[in-house]
């Protein structure tokens, strides 16, 4: 029993790149809208009503992209009005709208992969991939926060030392370029010392593993097979055509048949993989208050 | 895990990706497919550069303090990237290239994408980031010898630099936007974002300008002194 | 059973033509504790670093050095540096902890054991998760220590391990190396300044200098054999130094046999200590000073009141987080209270504009004074600051051509104090000065700024070292909480304080008063073999 956020990393990444992916990849309009009310549901759940406001810039960013396309793109056949000598289609418009909720969803997806795919899960990524660039990723991760500390340190002592004051543009610009000189200066020297105590504790000397902090367990396997399961099945749904869609010349829907109900419902599926999980969990959490 | 075993075949891929193969994967497929397969062809042939680039740098027994000094570099870049308006990032992994070599100058643009999108938001576009700093730092890193020979080429080359990072991803701007690649619509970004490419060739050119010597001199200490 | 033998063992850098190591023997056996110590530059960290193989400097070397240790590679021999931050590698604390077991390629399940066994005996288990980089220093260095002794070492080294760090923590990590050695019988190597703690706990000595090993003795012998060489005797601990300044036969290591010679040797009470320095107009005022450095923190000072007279040396002294260093910046300009006033010579530091207190009124000296470094030479570096060619109470022409980082502790501060000193201040603040510093260095230093407070200086020490204050101190202050809890001359203050004072101060406590220098209980004190007086 555990949130979605606690699975595997690499099943976690996974997830995403089926979910995300299928969005991209496909034409649908309706699948393009589910694809975005579970990745909102998702944030939602995962959020609560914090965030409120940046649902309204979403909104905004969805609706400049849905009003933009027919302005720019002339093509399709029903005309709705003509603006400065250039037809404004139905089509445009719907293909603007259509465009718009994809993209909403794929960004609300990526919204919260950031935040569930914290440092140590992307480290647990890349070490699948390569264990020298996740050690790499590692160490630069370590020197963004000590470089700002050192930064904030030599901009003092400068300060102190009277080598520049902050009151006009040209004297903080001055300034940066002096700070920016002495932490260049002390962050080799310093990455010197990192690489003796690396090659003391044995770097280099033979293959390298990486310790493992994540386990996979049988949840992690059945995400994983849901995931490829009903993610399949909407890409053999796809690819068979049965999700075929095009907006120009005019809106032709592809033929809907029981394989196309299919593929949407695995998909729908998919999308509310995580907010099922998050639901059995807080009810498991409620029934294991009401029995103590 | 990523392993090509013939060394030939390695050197070939890793030439070839970045140079043939990607370009003309994406413009081709933008001229051939009509919907939005392209994009993730696209998205996944960026991914894959970036990987065959990673594995070589896996292959190589790179020294820990060359390894060092690239989490460094790529750590400055992404400090660099807080600034506003001006921009350190493309300066630095040329300069971070130019003295490390091309592979580490790939390194250092990519990771620094990839882990400052942590903070200002990761995407699809994340892939495209890497491939246009990563390329950018590994040629560097090629044509290292007249770059610090002559502050000239650096200079052009930084400019060069800011203009192509720009073409780049406006091509992903007009994939994302539209179902195809229509030259036209690519034409109109570039154009949209003029001021951004202006902004990018600037500050490279000031950044360049600024932290070549500094920079050259600082590296160079390291190198002789802790023989890198 | 021997574990390491080192026979004639010489060692030229690459592009030196002086030896670093000149034939140097030895042999350590097992479950021994050893003390190496020697002025800075004297050659421990290259002999050090020739006895750990993946560490050993480029250059020629002569002799034999034998490790029969019955495990091989990197994991043999752990090391440890001095500075904390520079060693850790990785963003948590778990993955540095796995470091060194990832590099030799150890299976997952003996990975998480050692690991977990680890973090449960340094205690680490809290901190687990934390990142590296929001740990303290002494945190930091104990983690350090953590990430080797998981590789199961048999001979451990460390070069310097407590010099960055405040007293509290560097007890904290003699004591641990203590258990170690006490508990699991591990060898260990060790090269330190601070002797203090260590020379009571080690089996042997080793001194070195100019490359030599002149002394490899046990403690006792080697600070007897030690006595008539002044120069290696200032590093001893106080009550070594007092034994050789009575001339005693068997020479104290600790507190308690220092305490029991004097109780021996005392014969005369103490010159009473000057009542008040004399008054002058206040150099640097803290009136009701309020900070703190963001609103879900609690006040780091509160309410402080701090006049510090011109021309006097005021040392603030205090524990961690206790605001000392907060109250430097403050005063120093660099951070707004919240309430109250500062003044300096009398005028509100809101007054002085366009950086005018930093011309020839006020200067800082920062811990870290890396952070004032940015040219290539150390002649490059006073031109910077506009300082060459002006006349400094001591000389770096000697220096000139080196790179400040090629420097040794002692001389980058004193290159950093002459770049600060071009500002010509009346005021000079110093946080930590002595931070790092060997006794050496300490005495150096001390008599610099005797000569700055002579030209007519002020100034105002934040230090941790209660050696250092009753030495060049004129008045010091104890803070506590963000407040200045008790302020007085150094004699007094540190004879009342019980733990926060110095060795000597303890070791005369009850028997002689206001006695806080080695000098001023053999003052007090016959010498061996005179008449009792």
């Amino acid at each position: 029993m555990k949130a979605f956020s606690d699975y595997h990393p690499v099943v976690l990444a996974v997830y995403f790149a089926v979910t995300a992916g299928i969005t991209m990849f496909s034409q649908h309009p309706v699948l393009a809208g589910i694809s975005l009310l579970g990745a909102v549901v998702l944030f939602l759940v995962r959020n609560g009503r914090k965030q409120g406001m940046s649902h309204l810039l979403f909104l905004l960013m969805l609706a400049g992209m849905a009003l933009i396309n027919p302005l720019v793109s002339h093509n399709g056949s029903t005309v709705l009005f003509v603006m400065n000598h250039n037809p404004v289609t139905l089509e445009a418009l719907l293909y603007g709208i259509s465009a718009g909720v994809t993209m909403t969803a794929v960004l609300y997806w990526m919204r919260s992969l950031s935040q569930i795919m914290t440092r140590d899960k992307l480290l647990c990524v890349c070490s699948r991939l390569s264990p020298g660039l996740a050690l790499v990723l590692s160490m630069a991760i370590r020197y963004i926060s000590l470089f700002a500390a050192q930064a904030r340190k030599i901009h003092l002592a400068q300060k102190a030392a009277g080598r520049y004051g902050d009151h006009s543009l040209i004297d903080r610009i001055r300034g940066g370029m002096r700070i920016f000189s002495v932490l260049l200066t002390w962050a080799l020297e310093h990455g010197i010392t990192t690489a003796d105590s690396m090659e003391a504790r044995g770097y280099g000397s033979g293959k390298r593993t990486q310790f493992a902090r994540f386990r996979m367990g049988t949840g992690d396997g059945l995400l994983l097979a849901g995931t490829l399961l009903t993610g399949g099945l909407t890409c053999g749904g796809m690819a068979a055509g049965a999700l075929s869609f095009s907006f120009y010349p005019r809106i032709v829907w592809g033929e809907v048949t029981p394989l196309t109900a299919v593929s949407l419902l695995s998909f729908g599926l998919l999308t509310m993989l995580p907010v099922i999980i998050e639901a059995k969990e807080a009810l498991a959490w409620k029934y294991y208050l009401s029995r103590v | 895990m990523l392993m090509i075993r013939s060394a030939r075949l390695r050197t070939f891929l890793r030439w070839s990706i970045p140079l043939c193969l990607m370009p003309v994967m994406v413009l081709v497929g933008g001229m051939i497919f009509r919907e939005k397969r392209y994009l993730l062809l696209a998205c996944m042939a960026a991914g894959l550069a970036v990987l065959l680039f990673l594995s070589g740098v896996e292959r190589r027994q790179t020294g820990a303090r060359r390894m060092v000094l690239a989490a460094v570099m790529t750590a400055l870049c992404i400090a660099g990237r807080f600034i506003p308006l001006f921009k350190p990032v493309t300066a630095i992994t040329v300069l971070a290239a130019m003295y490390l070599g091309r592979e580490s100058g790939f390194l250092i643009g990519a990771m620094a994408a990839l882990l400052s999108n942590f903070y200002f938001g990761q995407g699809p576009w994340t892939a495209f980031q890497m491939l246009a700093w990563g390329m950018i730092g590994w040629l560097a890193g090629l044509l290292a010898e007249p770059l610090k020979r002559h502050r000239f080429w650096l200079l052009l080359y930084g400019t060069a630099a800011g203009v192509f990072y720009s073409l780049v991803m406006d091509i992903w701007t007009v994939l994302w936007y539209q179902d195809g690649f229509h030259p036209a619509l690519y034409l109109t970004a570039i154009v949209t974002a003029l001021p951004h490419t202006i902004l990018y060739a600037a500050s490279n050119l000031l950044f360049l300008w600024w932290m070549a010597k500094p920079f050259g001199e600082k590296l160079g200490r390291i190198q002789i002194r802790y023989g890198i | 059973m021997e574990i390491l033998s080192v026979e004639g063992l010489s060692f030229t850098h690459a592009g030196c033509s002086e030896p670093a190591v000149r034939d140097v023997s030895f042999r350590v056996r097992e479950g021994e504790l050893i003390v190496l110590c020697g002025a800075t530059g004297c050659g421990k960290s290259t002999l050090l670093r020739l006895l750990k193989p993946e560490l050993a400097p480029n250059g020629t070397q002569h002799g034999r050095i034998h490790f029969a240790g019955t495990g091989s590679g990197a994991a043999r021999i752990g090391f440890v540096m001095q500075r904390p931050e520079q060693q850790i590698v990785t963003d948590r604390v778990w993955h540095e902890l796995a470091f060194g077991l990832e590099n030799l390629g150890v299976p997952q399940e003996i990975m998480a054991a050692r690991i977990a066994e680890m973090a449960s005996y340094f205690g680490i288990e809290e901190w687990y998760d934390r990142d590296t980089a929001s740990l303290s220093g002494g945190q930091k260095q104990l983690l350090n220590l953590a990430a080797v002794m998981v590789m199961e070492p048999e001979l451990l080294i460390l070069d310097e391990p407590t010099a960055q760090l405040d007293p509290i923590a560097a007890s904290e990590f003699i004591a641990v190396l203590h258990r170690l050695s006490r508990d699991f019988s591990l060898t260990i190597l060790v090269a330190e300044h601070r002797l203090e703690e260590l020379i009571p706990l080690c089996d042997r000595l080793l001194v070195m200098e100019a490359g030599r090993l002149i002394l490899d003795d046990a403690p006792r012998q080697a600070a007897h054999a030690l006595r008539h060489h002044p120069a290696r005797l200032c590093a001893m601990p106080a009550p070594v130094r007092l034994g050789c300044l009575l001339g005693t036969e068997r020479l104290p290591l600790t507190v308690r046999e220092g305490r029991a010679l004097t109780a021996e040797y005392a014969c005369k009470p103490p010159e009473p200590a000057e009542t008040a320095p004399r008054r002058t107009s206040p150099a640097l005022t803290l009136e009701h000073i309020r900070f703190r450095y963001d609103r879900a923190c609690p006040d780091v000072l509160q309410d402080l009141n701090l006049t510090v007279h011109e021309g006097e040396i005021c040392c603030l002294l205090g524990g961690n987080g206790s605001g000392k260093s907060t109250a430097l910046g403050v005063a120093a300009g660099l951070l707004r209270p919240m309430t109250g006033e500062v003044r300096v010579f009398g005028k509100p530091l809101r007054r002085y504009r366009d950086g005018a207190l930093y011309r020839e009124c006020l200067a800082m000296l920062p811990q870290d004074v890396q952070t004032l470094f940015l040219r290539h030479t150390v002649r490059e570096e006073l031109a910077d600051a506009g300082a060459l060619g002006m006349d400094f109470p001591f000389d770096l022409s000697y220096l000139y051509d080196r790179h400040p980082y090629d420097l040794s502790g002692g001389e980058q501060q004193l290159t950093a104090l002459a770049k600060i000193l071009a500002q010509k201040p009346r005021l000079l603040l110093l946080d930590e000065p002595t931070k790092g510093l060997d006794a050496a260095a300490r005495q150096t230093l001390t008599g610099i700024l005797r000569q700055l407070q002579a030209q007519g200086v002020t100034l105002v020490i934040v230090t941790h070292d209660a050696e250092f204050a009753a030495q060049c101190a004129d008045r010091c202050v104890m803070f506590f909480r963000g407040q200045a809890v008790c302020t007085d001359i150094p004699a007094r203050f540190f004879s009342s304080n019980r733990f926060y004072t110095t060795a000597a101060s303890r070791m005369s406590r009850g028997i002689l008063s206001e006695t806080v220098t080695v000098e001023a209980i053999a003052a007090c004190c016959r010498t061996s073999g005179g008449a009792p007086c």
